[in-house]
């Protein structure tokens, strides 16, 4: 993987690869062209791992790279691909880097691997993997096509993120739960009283908001509807010409 | 539009590519994967023991090294297999299905499919300073999917030391609690299993009355406690045979 | 009795949608009207009630260590379950439009985008981490499809009545519907902890 990364870094200063165009292929999709908010495509896993901001993470790079890699491989392949077939086809890649994913979970991670468990499968019916293969990839050269994935996974994981942090943060007063740097923003911690008045006194930031009782609404899934629900609403009031007219 | 040859040809030579690549890659990382499986299980069989194994202040199981939770196992860890008798299981007796009567090869969700007298119970016993911990392990349902636990009981056979949950998929913020949240396991420490010869140890919604049996429960996640409970008072009784062997050896 | 008790569960209790969120992309796209609703609806159950009793076949005598092969090779099954579900939806398309055109011509377009379902992959992986038996994984199935159903409907049924409330411009659609379901989820969780097998005793 490595050094097929480097060839491509190599790539891009060899030629202008990297143009106004390509640029727009990542960022486009950051904005106004959002895989989850515009395009509705990849919500089922956004609810399912939001709860916690270290799974939203690894899904976040999980997909990131299966979006670009099976971008990559279908549009290298894609003269090739009998059109009786593609779905399969396409499907098939997507289901191999799913499975490498898994594999490398398992083998560098397995507190994490357990706790995405299901959820990895269903990367394969992420429909923005899908949705960008038959769209862009299909059509497209390799190297753009790559450029395209990224920025997808990209959009897709800055707003799994985001929700991830409203909902850690309001339903359990934690960030990074789990991980070394698990900080315990507000709240009474879940009623560890003692534990958590040693970690604000250590902080000393916490200390102002240990009134805060967390908020179990958030941690269901249902909350991850209504923060993107909310956020959608915020976007289209800023971006009047993406108002459904409907 | 390809003809049938090409695409049968395609799909052939595709197949053969991924199932090929991913067999290899499956064979280099199975052996790690494999011991990461099994240090994840061993801590939560320590967590039970947490508060023996010799932490430092605010120091949590989970950020114990990987060679320390194999070290831990490796000295203060004994493990044996018992069936529904109460008997030892080792090698011989079990066709070398189980390698070496350990109880860390047994699989508990197998186990809970098996027909009740056949099952196969794993015991840990974690020695320190002389005194001798037996973590038992049980597992029943909860709301949605399977829940489990390791039970840490002291030398007498019916005070709790420490407890650790885990669970398939409850849900987030009302069953996952039970391992998320670990005061829920706390709770446990210090607890009596049996009144008078009979299962009291419980999980009581609503609060506990006795606290010499009963366990807070979790608000708005009734179905997960009584799960515990029903898990608890059933997985544990299975060990009676062998408890009372025990005893009855003198030990 | 105890497969009419994995059905009611599935569809009502655990519904795949209200309660675990899958299915999500199609089910926000194509609730704008009743009728297209009820056409995805009937195709989810159809194909829901097809592919689970094939990938239960497929991981009980493929993949398990049982199996045809007699090794653990369960980390195929992202693929064989993908590639089922694929090619049934391509078969059931083809029956389709040969024994019904008229079916053909109100489910047609929705038939491919099944494939991409997450709640018919889901459902499978769901059956084989819950180890179902066959009838089971049928009802299971069934069940599934049937709940997915009903929850498109509801939604499909109240966005058309919304049509002439008084939503704020930026929230209307797709932002609107988000909040729906998220309100349909909550209110399914009071079905949560309902145990029918307590009635058919």
């Amino acid at each position: 993987m490595a050094e097929t990364a480097v060839a491509e870094k190599a790539a891009v200063k060899a030629e202008p690869l990297f143009g106004k165009k390509e640029k727009k292929l990542i960022t486009d999709p950051l904005g106004d062209n959002n895989p989850i908010t515009i395009q509705v495509l990849g919500i089922c896993s956004a609810l399912a791992v939001t709860s916690l901001v270290v799974p939203s993470l690894v899904m976040s790079v999980a997909v990131v790279f299966v979006c670009a890699f099976s971008s990559l491989f279908t549009s290298l392949i894609r003269t090739k691909i009998p059109k009786q077939v593609r779905m399969i086809v396409m499907l098939v890649i997507i289901a191999t880097l799913v499975t490498v994913v898994e594999l490398m979970l398992k083998y560098l991670n397995y507190p994490i691997y357990k706790q995405l468990s299901v959820y990895i499968g269903l990367i394969i019916t992420n429909c923005i993997v899908m949705g960008r293969l038959e769209a862009f990839a299909m059509a497209n050269k390799p190297w753009r096509s790559f450029l395209d994935g990224i920025g997808n996974g990209l959009g897709y994981g800055v707003i799994l993120v985001a929700i991830a942090i409203i909902r850690e943060l309001f339903g359990k007063g934690t960030l990074f739960a789990g991980s070394a740097v698990e900080m315990n923003i507000i709240g009474a911690n879940n009623g560890i009283v003692e534990y958590w008045i040693n970690t604000a006194a250590e902080s000393g930031i916490g200390s102002w908001f240990s009134w805060y009782a967390n908020n179990n609404l958030m941690v269901l899934p249902a909350a991850a509807m209504f923060i993107i629900g909310i956020m959608i609403w915020i976007q289209r009031s800023y971006r009047s010409h993406l108002v459904d007219i409907s | 539009m390809h003809s049938t040859n090409y695409v049968i040809m395609f799909i052939l030579a595709l197949t053969s590519l991924v199932a090929v690549g991913l067999t290899t890659l499956r064979e280099v990382t199975y052996e790690t994967a494999e011991m990461n499986k099994a240090i994840f299980n061993k801590r939560e069989v320590i967590k039970a023991v947490a508060d023996f194994i010799g932490l430092e202040e605010g120091q949590k199981v989970g950020d114990l090294s990987d060679e320390r939770v194999l070290e831990i196992f490796n000295n203060d860890v004994k493990q044996v297999v018992v069936d529904m008798d109460g008997n030892v299981v080792d090698q011989q007796t079990v066709n070398g299905i189980y390698k070496g009567g350990l109880a860390e090869h047994i699989d508990m969700s197998k186990e809970k499919k098996k027909d009740e007298k056949e099952r196969l119970l794993p015991l840990y016993m974690f020695s320190k300073d002389g005194k001798t911990k037996y973590i038992v392990s049980v597992i029943g349902s909860g709301l949605w999917d399977e829940i489990w636990g390791n039970i840490a009981i002291e030398g007498d056979l019916n005070t709790v030391v420490g407890a650790s949950f885990d669970h398939k998929g409850e849900t987030p913020g009302l069953g996952a609690e039970i391992k998320d949240n670990p005061s829920f396991a706390a709770k446990f420490k210090g607890k009596k299993i049996y009144n008078d010869g009979m299962m009291a140890l419980n999980v009581r919604k609503g609060g506990a009355k006795d606290m010499t049996y009963d366990v807070d429960g979790i608000s708005g996640a009734t179905v997960t406690a009584d799960g515990v409970t029903e898990m608890l008072q059933r997985g544990i009784k299975y060990y009676n045979p062998y408890f009372s062997k025990i005893k009855s050896s003198g030990k | 009795m105890e497969l009419f008790n994995t059905f009611i569960k599935t569809a009502f209790v655990e519904n795949l949608v209200l309660a675990y969120f899958l299915g999500m992309c199609s089910f926000l796209a194509v609730s704008k009207s009743v009728k297209t609703a009820f056409g995805l609806g009937l195709a989810v159950i159809f194909v829901l009630g097809i592919t689970m009793p094939i990938n239960w076949l497929i991981s009980e005598y493929l993949l398990s260590e049982n199996g045809l092969f007699g090794m653990d090779l369960t980390f195929l099954r992202f693929i064989l379950f993908i590639a089922v579900i694929a090619s049934m939806v391509q078969l059931v398309e083809m029956i389709i439009e040969k024994s019904s055109p008229s079916l053909y011509n109100s489910l047609g377009i929705f038939l491919p985008l099944i494939t991409v379902n997450c709640a018919i992959l889901g459902g499978s992986l769901f059956m084989v981490s819950r180890e179902l038996d066959f009838a089971n994984s049928v009802a299971f199935g069934l069940g599934g499809g049937f709940g997915w159903f009903l929850a498109i409907i509801a939604l499909a049924a109240i966005r058309e009545k919304l049509q002439y409330s008084n939503v704020p411009p930026a929230l209307r659609g797709l932002g609107m519907a988000f909040i729906l379901t998220g309100l349909m989820g909550i209110a399914f969780m009071s079905l949560m902890g309902i145990d029918p097998s307590i009635y058919t005793k």
